[in-house]
């Protein structure tokens, strides 16, 4: 296939050609209540095409007959000269890699015969289901995959990487009249069928705790002191901070370049935040992006002064700075835009434990868990899956729909206090930007607190 | 190619049913003003469903020459796990379809130079200092074909054209985004992209000066795009799964009037000029509209084949399939109407859509960060504003930042203190400004 690929690169008469070729095989299975839903295998091919001519833009083509191979990349040579630039289009240095990176399968998914996955979907449904028969309704899915890729560019790259993954989801759904509460639990990761195993417990708690937010109140809206734990942190600062680090943002835009200015203070001395693209074993881990350049551990804030951000090829050009390896599409439908691997709040000082940062809140709000989070750049907003009260230093009564509304200047600049109880949350799901959803990223941090943040509900 | 697969599949399978669709893509992107990008794709894909052994299974392939023998090999091996389930898939008789134009030859003969041309003009339009504007345009046409072994067949050609804007305006610390949308099956009209430039400028020069929010239970007037948090949780509860599921908490109170007797919405794949209408779903079933919402009285669920065979009752068309998975339950266009005859208008110009003259003091929702990440189906939503507009003695005075708004959906929708005269498609929805009472605001 390399071959192939490079003869394709051959022929194209740009400055600089690249070829991405995607096979990807998949089983998916899912419950909703008793009923299974679906078990499927599926096999999913086809090819990226980019193009830059010399003062041009880029020419951009994608197939899923790969026989049209070379018509493609003539196709997209034809579409890249359409797009007349004054300013050209500059890619930032990155020496050629060859390599084959494959990552370990951890289990192969596809020598596991279906019915195997649908018992172990189905024992996770039912772990969810038998915890009360207010639980009236539950989804379950399995998903699995293993994609092989293959990038080759004009500069002299060639990569085959092998990428797993699998993702156990599931949702129940607690009932009694009127009410209606969810507990959802995901786990995904880049590994295989062996990694899965054994998480029934987890969906207990979940299911159980649908149950239990029936009879929560939901919080009072205002602005508060806020606890958030390992999870919610880590979608806190993926939100919050982490899309502005991104800097497909800030290339063209010179308010914005001057409003992330490397070397500005975003936080406290105690806040310290990176991306790690090249971390052991994570779901947002790939040796190469999907511009061939190697992944690596960035720096974002350290001691709470903005050091860098996250690059493509031609970000890092226009900027005069490295590319990071953030370069990523999440298939060969879309060309690869500037995303997070795996972001992470770095643990404060060790022995800094939960204690520590409750012990002196009055009145204030423990946000647990996240059912997701979306940006605005300046404004976002996360919600938690479950919060408790905190009333003078100690964990209080349970209570729903917290969501915190958030400013990224003032949520970051009130983090006061970080735990060293650093964890990764390995979830499904991923991240949308673009139009590209779901990107298998990672988040990590450790329990952090905010001095004050909004969280909305009635006053 | 659906032919070919029916045939292998009869005699292997109780019964079968298809979907092939193959996509073509145009697009062209500005970044900040610029042409950066222009791309095409072309993907077509092949899905099919049995049941075999009374067992429902599926599978689907996007090779370019697909393997007919395989994929029913693999949709068998699918439904040796599946459930049991009675389908009965329409026939020939039952497929008479309605007439919809959902080809229009100025969408697919438009050359790359024209979306081009479309996509500089909104930029030249847009543009203004300290502001940066993003343009896309994209133009797809789609070739459909559904059959099933039962005798149904049906196929459409359809054209769609999505032309997106967004203004970014940076001050300081201050990021302002105002973004706006045509989507069409037929191309956009001079009128339609100048309605589109006025629209993203009449928000931005109203945002240009920031006010303090007000907070307590407030009059919010939740424009087209800001309804987004309301209309979900109906969407979710009107579906004939939730229902069927137990989880809908709309489900055993159809005729029963739940909401403000002036509402009624519809789901409508019989629109014209609309990219979601075609004339039959991907189950083979015929298009034709279904009252969701009738004078208030919660009116039909909507379903597929498979749901309505479990619930006993009858497919509204409401089938959809992508090539990979089973088929699932999807709403067409959806649209809010007056019950009491009133025509909704469809003056975009004023913000509020002429609901503000008598609020003393809430504001105007035109954007909420994070819908669809709560507890949807409970009605429940609590957001922080991504564009919202303070109104003071019945006027708007300025935008807000740093508050948040939640309430109930169910509960706000039961008494609708106004319907705009601001009526327009976003997305597949077509709705007016509504103004409803007693929102909570929270502010920092």
């Amino acid at each position: 296939m390399k071959d192939r690929l490079a003869a394709a690169v051959k022929q194209s008469r740009a400055g600089y050609t690249e070829i991405r070729v995607e096979r990807t095989w998949s089983s998916a299975v899912a419950f909703r209540g008793r009923r299974l839903e679906t078990a499927t295998v599926s096999e999913d091919q086809g090819g990226f095409v980019r193009v830059l001519n010399q003062g041009c833009g880029w020419g951009i083509a994608s197939f899923t007959s790969l026989d049209e191979l070379p018509e493609m990349v003539a196709r997209a040579g034809e579409l890249s000269r359409a797009v007349r630039l004054d300013e050209p289009i500059r890619l930032a240095e990155a020496a050629p890699q060859t390599a084959d990176a494959v990552l370990d399968l951890d289990g192969d998914v596809r020598g596991v015969p279906l019915s195997e996955k649908k018992k172990l979907l189905d024992s996770y449904n039912n772990a969810m289901l038998d915890v009360s028969n207010l639980v009236v309704d539950t989804q379950a899915s399995y998903r699995d995959e293993v994609s092989e890729v293959w990038y080759v560019n004009s500069e002299g790259t060639s990569l085959y990487q092998l990428r797993p993954e699998v993702v156990v989801s599931g949702t129940a759904i607690g009932r009694r009249n009127g009410s209606i509460e969810k507990g959802l639990e995901s786990i995904g990761l880049r590994k295989g069928w062996n990694s899965v195993q054994g998480f029934e417990p987890q969906f207990r708690v979940v299911a159980q705790r649908a149950v239990d937010l029936l009879d929560a109140p939901r919080v009072r809206g205002g602005a508060y002191p806020v606890i958030l734990d390992n999870e919610l942190a880590g979608v806190f600062i993926h939100e919050a901070f982490g899309h502005l680090s991104e800097a497909d943002f800030v290339y063209e835009n010179p308010q914005a370049r001057e409003m992330m200015t490397l070397g500005r203070r975003f936080g406290k001395p105690v806040l310290n935040v990176g991306d790690n693209g090249a971390a052991q074993g994570l779901r947002g881990t790939l040796p190469y992006d999907d511009e061939g350049t190697p992944t690596q551990d960035t720096a974002l804030i350290r001691e709470g002064i903005l050091v860098g951000r996250l690059h493509s090829r031609e970000t890092a050009a226009k900027l005069g700075e490295r590319p990071t390896g953030n370069a990523r599409a999440i298939s060969f439908r879309h060309p690869p835009i500037v995303r997070m691997t795996n972001t992470y709040i770095a643990p404060g000082k060790a022995g800094v434990g939960f204690q520590d940062l409750i012990r002196d809140i009055k009145l204030g709000v423990y946000a647990c868990g996240a059912f997701g989070g979306q940006t605005m750049l300046e404004n976002f907003s996360f919600t938690a899956g479950w919060g408790y009260m905190i009333r003078d230093g100690k964990v209080a009564e349970l209570v729903k729909d917290v969501v915190l509304a958030g400013n990224l200047f003032q949520t970051l600049d009130r983090i006061d206090h970080i735990a060293g109880d650093f964890t990764w949350n390995q979830m499904g799901g991923g991240c949308g930007k673009g139009g590209q959803f779901p990107l298998p990223v990672t988040e990590g941090a450790p329990h952090v607190r905010i001095e004050e943040a909004l969280i909305g509900g009635d006053v | 190619m659906i032919e070919r697969l029916l045939e292998r599949a009869r005699g292997t399978v109780d019964n079968a049913d298809a979907l092939w669709r193959r996509q073509e893509q145009t697009a062209v992107g500005f970044e900040s003003g610029r042409l950066k990008a222009a791309g095409i794709s072309e993907e077509a894909g092949l899905n099919l469903r049995v049941l075999a052994g009374g067992r429902m299974g599926v599978a689907g392939t996007t090779a370019a020459a697909p393997d007919v023998e395989a994929l029913v090999a693999r949709a068998r091996a699918s439904a040796e796990l599946g459930e049991l389930v009675e389908l009965a898939f329409p026939d020939a008789a039952a497929s008479k379809l309605p007439s919809i134009p959902t080809f229009f030859d100025r969408t697919a003969t438009a050359s790359l130079d024209d979306l081009i041309r479309m996509g500089r003009l909104l930029v030249e339009r847009l543009s203004r200092p300290d502001c940066q504007v993003n343009v896309s345009v994209e133009r797809e046409i789609a070739d459909t074909a559904v059959g099933n072994t039962a005798g149904a067949r049906g196929e459409y050609r359809a054209t769609g054209i999505a032309v997106t804007a967004d203004v970014t305006r940076i001050a300081g610390d201050d990021v302002l985004m105002v973004y706006d949308q045509y989507v069409g099956a037929d191309m956009p009209s001079d009128a339609d992209l100048e309605t589109l430039v006025r629209s993203v400028e009449t928000r931005l020069t109203a945002a240009l000066r920031i006010v303090t929010p007000p907070d307590g239970a407030l009059p919010v007037v939740f424009t087209p795009a800001g309804l987004a948090a309301v209309v979900l949780p109906l969407e979710q509860a009107l579906s004939g799964k939730t229902v069927l599921q137990g989880s809908s908490p709309l489900a055993g109170k159809v005729g029963e009037t739940l909401f403000d007797e002036r509402l009624s919405i519809i789901d409508d794949p019989l629109t014209p000029g609309r990219p979601a209408s075609r004339p039959l779903d991907d189950e083979c079933v015929a298009s034709r509209a279904t009252a969701l919402v009738e004078r208030g009285k919660v009116g039909r669920f909507v379903y597929d084949l498979e749901t309505a065979a479990r619930a006993k009752t009858q497919s509204t068309g409401n089938g959809r399939r992508g090539v990979f998975g089973k088929p699932h339950i999807g709403y067409t266009n959806i649209l809010f109407r007056r019950a009491d005859g009133v025509h909704v208008g469809t003056q975009t110009d004023a913000l509020g859509g002429g609901l503000i003259a008598d609020i003393d003091d809430g504001l105007i929702v035109d954007d909420l960060i994070g819908v669809g990440q709560g507890n949807v189906i409970s009605g429940a939503f609590s957001h922080p504003v991504g564009l919202a507009y303070r109104i003071q003695r019945g006027e708007v005075t300025g935008r807000v930042k740093d508050a948040a708004v939640a309430g109930n959906a169910y509960d706000l929708l039961k008494r609708i203190g106004g319907f705009g005269t601001d009526g327009r498609w976003l997305g597949s929805r077509f709705s007016p400004s509504l103004l409803l009472e007693g929102v909570s605001i929270a502010r920092r």
